[in-house]
């Protein structure tokens, strides 16, 4: 029987931080992984995705070279070596943290864990089963693609956003089921390295989620690039013809057979519960198996804490690690919590979207009266000169008071952008502290500034009238 | 004879934008500018067009030796620079007539002429049509700089030109000479190389980027000397002479460069020829910058100025500012401007990007601090774009984790610094900007690393 201090399950990016945050603090750590250090982000999700729409985008860019004075000739995609360069990427990163594990101790065990009792731990490897019993355990398995029925993955045909990402080919024809941000972030890659794509989505709108402000930009830019979108639409079964497949899509005017190459299912994730022992260790799962904790990451058993995507939405990768580290401040005896004021969103579509804090709506609900302020970055100076003018910064406050409650960007960098909004809500800025905060020029962030001044009623470079 | 609440002279980014905000303050404003392109600098041959150039340039460079290993294609490359140069100057019109526009709508009277203070609260404008006086209430100068010349270098506007010249060159010189390191020579330097010059660059100081963090600048001179600028420190230039085709730069105690062309862009000097200040008594310091108060008032009641022509960093954004302040003062009787928190950029590949202190500075005022640096190596996002080069650097206050200073070498370090102003303005600690939730996989999560170094608990190195 092992007893490190703290024991986590699952290498991502919520278990892998919180493993050197409590290294850090001076705990013995061990890290029981299944697959491969650094979880779904880093191996099959946002690390290696980015990588294709990096690649994707140099293609589009080539494809228009002569809108900055450069002839570019027979454009073409190199799919083996892009796979090579994005495997690279991936390699280094999660090569990374296996160098940041060895110099802090941490100490890896290649397995599948689960729970034989209270505080009590067995991971079975391929050498055998090891027991643990360590002082404090940290959840953070994570989660996996969802199928929907008649659709089930299998690799070859059905595609799950793992399967995608390891294409070895550009498929001719992609059907993309889902229109969230996974579905759209790779069909719009893979769009941009020659896919012909359609996207059909249950809601009656693209992103649903985000502000829809935001998200009829992009789906203004869907159009643009020939990708159909259906909206409405359920996706009901699929067979193989002779050219390839088909498939059924119900819309609102009716059956639809849709011939495609591959269909890329992205219709949401499932937290990783199951087949934990969970019980035995004296935890229920609560609604949509997330396994339910409090402001310190703890479950209802004694010395077992849970983080990250299994733990409860929003299933992104910083709050993950936000809630690795609030797990081991909280394991060392630190004063720490989940009481942060807003967690950023980002999604790199063309143009890429990002939103932190509340929206008008969410705002309205909570019963809160708002003042808004919008700046176009066709009106920004650093977005001509980069050739993108599409999207706006909005910038959402409390009326009266100006607390700035929401920052939502649509546009060129945006996800590089919302880190400043992240920043001004969770330092309660008001709108005259955006407006009066020096932004150097041309760059982007201007539009949030000038959003904050229109909010104001006096942004400079649009006319808002007297 | 028209009269205005306020007249403003030049219409930069600090006289526009003046003219704009005193509009929407209630004022009655006219804008004197002579040049028929309202944006000055700037926006005609500044920061601007040096932008869509650094861009295009990027594109050719990428085109030429950055695909292959992203597993993109191409069979053939060409540049051609009159379209990139027409491509500059559709974006340079998009934003200057803009501004007409804006005055249009905002009911500022544009004079198109060039003015001369003829006494207290009168702005004589030679036009076209011939001279027109204006009376203002106030009177405010934002003229702006031109750039400055070196002794022995006589500037022909052809092969010997400023960087409005190497906003237009019409044909890719072999060979380009760059008199002066900082962040103009950078730029422009950099946009030639991509384009094919092999350029030199000379430099008085025996550091590049002057002003700016030392180990930044010095990480910069690494990273730009490997992408083929050749650098030249402490190199006094004592002339520069026509040889036929070819110019002759004269260094002292080295040997001579040849070259096509000689971009010098040593600085800028205010602008304040021919403007008539004697005529009001307005009072310039040693380097003829107009002297002003904390409200941008001049020695001669009545008149105000900003941006180049005062002291302090000759940015563009630094003129907004303190045109809206002085604007809203005169309107209100608020307004300030916080030198402490103005940022500065240099758009090279990587860009520079930095705001508050350097170390020199904290070093030199005995300011006791802790630093904290991340290199975008072990950044994901830098990782996934294939720009990895550069870091990030945090000083904070030793005692009271308070943010002194941040220094960005790397990609989109430019739009990543207005999160480091704001946080500079809040008052932020180090804790502060190391516990805000960035989001993943972004480049600002190394400015958090950066801050969690601070504390020596950075995750990721």
């Amino acid at each position: 029987m092992t007893s490190p201090d703290v024991l986590v399950i699952g290498a991502g990016p919520g278990g892998y931080v919180a493993a050197i945050r409590a290294a850090q603090l001076g705990k013995s750590v061990t890290v029981v992984e299944k697959g491969e250090i650094g979880g779904v982000c880093l191996n099959v999700g946002c690390i290696p995705s980015k990588a294709i729409i990096t690649a994707s985008a140099l293609v589009s860019r080539m494809r228009q070279a002569d809108r900055y004075g450069i002839s570019v000739t027979g454009v073409a995609v190199d799919m083996a070596k892009l796979v090579a360069w994005k495997d690279s990427v991936v390699k280094r990163l999660t090569g990374g943290i296996g160098t940041l594990f060895g110099k802090h101790t941490i100490r890896v065990v290649a397995g599948t864990a689960r729970f034989t009792g209270p505080g009590k731990v067995a991971v079975k490897t391929a050498a055998g089963e090891e027991a643990f019993s360590p002082g404090a355990t940290i959840v953070a398995t994570g989660s996996r693609p969802v199928e929907i029925p008649g659709f089930s993955f299998d690799g070859e045909r059905i595609l799950s956003s793992t399967d995608a990402l390891a294409l070895s080919a550009v498929p001719k024809r992609l059907l993309v089921i889902g229109g969230g941000y996974i579905g759209l972030e790779l069909g719009i890659a893979l769009h941009g390295l020659g896919s012909e794509v359609t996207v059909v989505e249950l809601t009656d709108s693209i992103l649903p989620g985000t502000d829809p402000e935001l998200s009829a930009v992009v789906h203004r830019t869907l159009k643009k690039k020939k990708v159909r979108v259906l909206l409405g639409a359920k996706a009901l079964g699929w067979k193989e013809t002779p050219g390839g497949l088909s498939v059924e899509v119900e819309t609102k005017k009716g059956r639809e057979e849709i011939a495609c190459d591959k269909v890329l299912l992205t219709v949401g994730r499932r937290p990783n519960s199951e087949g934990l022992g969970l019980d035995l260790a004296g935890l229920p799962v609560g609604p949509g198996g997330f396994i339910a904790i409090d402001a310190h990451c703890r479950t209802g058993a004694e010395g077992v804490f849970a983080i990250g995507d299994v733990a409860g939405q929003p299933m992104l990768a910083h709050k993950a690690s936000r809630e690795g580290i609030i797990a081991a401040e909280v394991i060392a005896g630190r004063p720490s919590a989940r009481d942060w004021a807003a967690i950023p969103a980002v999604i790199f579509t063309d143009p890429e979207i990002a939103s932190v804090g509340l929206t008008e709506a969410e705002a309205a609900a909570k019963g809160i009266e708002t003042v808004t302020g919008k700046f176009p970055f066709g009106a920004n100076g650093r977005a001509l000169t980069l050739d993108a003018g599409e999207g706006f910064a909005k910038v959402v406050a409390e009326k009266g008071s100006g607390v700035v409650l929401g920052v939502h960007l649509v546009g060129p960098e945006a996800a590089e952008l919302v880190s400043e909004g992240a920043l001004a809500v969770e330092m309660g800025a008001t709108l005259e502290d955006l407006a009066l905060t020096i932004h150097p020029h041309p760059t982007l962030p201007e539009t949030i500034m000038e959003a904050a001044e229109a909010a104001l009623g006096h942004a400079i470079h649009i006319y808002t009238g007297k | 004879m028209d009269s205005f609440d306020l007249v403003v002279i030049g219409a930069g980014p600090g006289g526009y934008v003046a003219a704009l905000r005193a509009a929407q303050l209630g004022m009655s404003v006219a804008c004197v500018e002579k040049e028929k392109m309202l944006g000055g600098t700037c926006l005609r041959v500044g920061c601007i067009p040096s932008k869509a150039l650094l861009e295009s340039s990027e594109h050719f460079e990428t085109a030429r030796d950055g695909l292959k290993e992203h597993g993109v294609k191409v069979a053939g490359v060409t540049l051609d620079l009159p379209a990139m140069m027409k491509r500059k100057d559709r974006v340079v019109r998009t934003l200057t007539t803009g501004i007409d526009g804006l005055f249009r709508k905002n009911k500022v009277a544009r004079v198109e002429g060039t003015a001369r203070i003829a006494g207290p609260g009168s702005v004589v404008v030679t036009t076209a049509k011939g001279e027109e006086t204006i009376a203002g209430k106030h009177v405010l100068i934002a003229t702006g700089s031109r750039p400055a010349g070196l002794p022995g270098v006589a500037i022909d506007g052809d092969r010997i030109g400023t960087s409005t010249e190497a906003l237009s060159f019409s044909d890719v010189p072999a060979r380009l000479v760059v008199i002066g390191a900082g962040y103009i020579g950078l730029e422009l330097g950099s946009v030639w190389r991509r384009l094919g010059s092999k350029v030199t660059v000379l430099e008085y100081l025996d550091r590049i980027l002057p002003g700016m963090d030392a180990e930044l600048a010095a990480e910069a001179m690494k990273v730009l000397g490997k992408q083929g600028l050749s650098f030249t420190l402490s190199a006094r230039v004592t002339g520069a002479r026509l040889d036929g085709a070819e110019v002759v730069v004269e260094i002292e105690g080295k040997d001579p460069v040849r070259a096509d062309r000689v971009l010098v862009a040593v600085g800028r000097s205010p602008s304040t020829e021919g403007l008539g200040l004697d005529a009001v008594s307005i009072a310039t310091d040693g380097r003829g910058r107009i002297e002003v108060d904390e409200h941008f008032q001049t020695s001669a009641p009545g008149f105000f100025a900003i941006g180049d022509v005062i002291r302090g960093p000759m940015l563009a954004h630094k003129a907004e500012e303190e045109a809206i302040a002085c604007v809203e003062w005169l309107a209100t009787g608020y307004g300030h401007v916080n030198y402490d928190a103005i940022p500065g950029v240099c758009y090279t590949d990587p860009e520079a990007a930095a705001v508050g202190k350097t170390e020199e500075e904290l070093v030199a005022a005995g300011t006791p601090f802790r630093k904290g640096r991340f290199p975008f190596l072990a950044n994901g996002r830098a990782r996934t774009l294939g720009r990895t080069e550069g870091f990030v650097k945090v000083l904070a206050h030793e005692k009271t984790d308070r943010i002194l200073g941040i220094h960005i070498l790397g990609p989109r370090a430019g739009e990543m610094i207005a999160e480091a102003v704001a946080a500079l303005e809040f008052g932020a600690t180090a804790e502060d900007l190391a516990r805000t939730c960035h989001a993943h996989p972004t480049l600002p999560e190394a400015l958090k690393e950066a801050a969690l170094a601070v504390a020596g608990r950075a995750l990721h190195v």
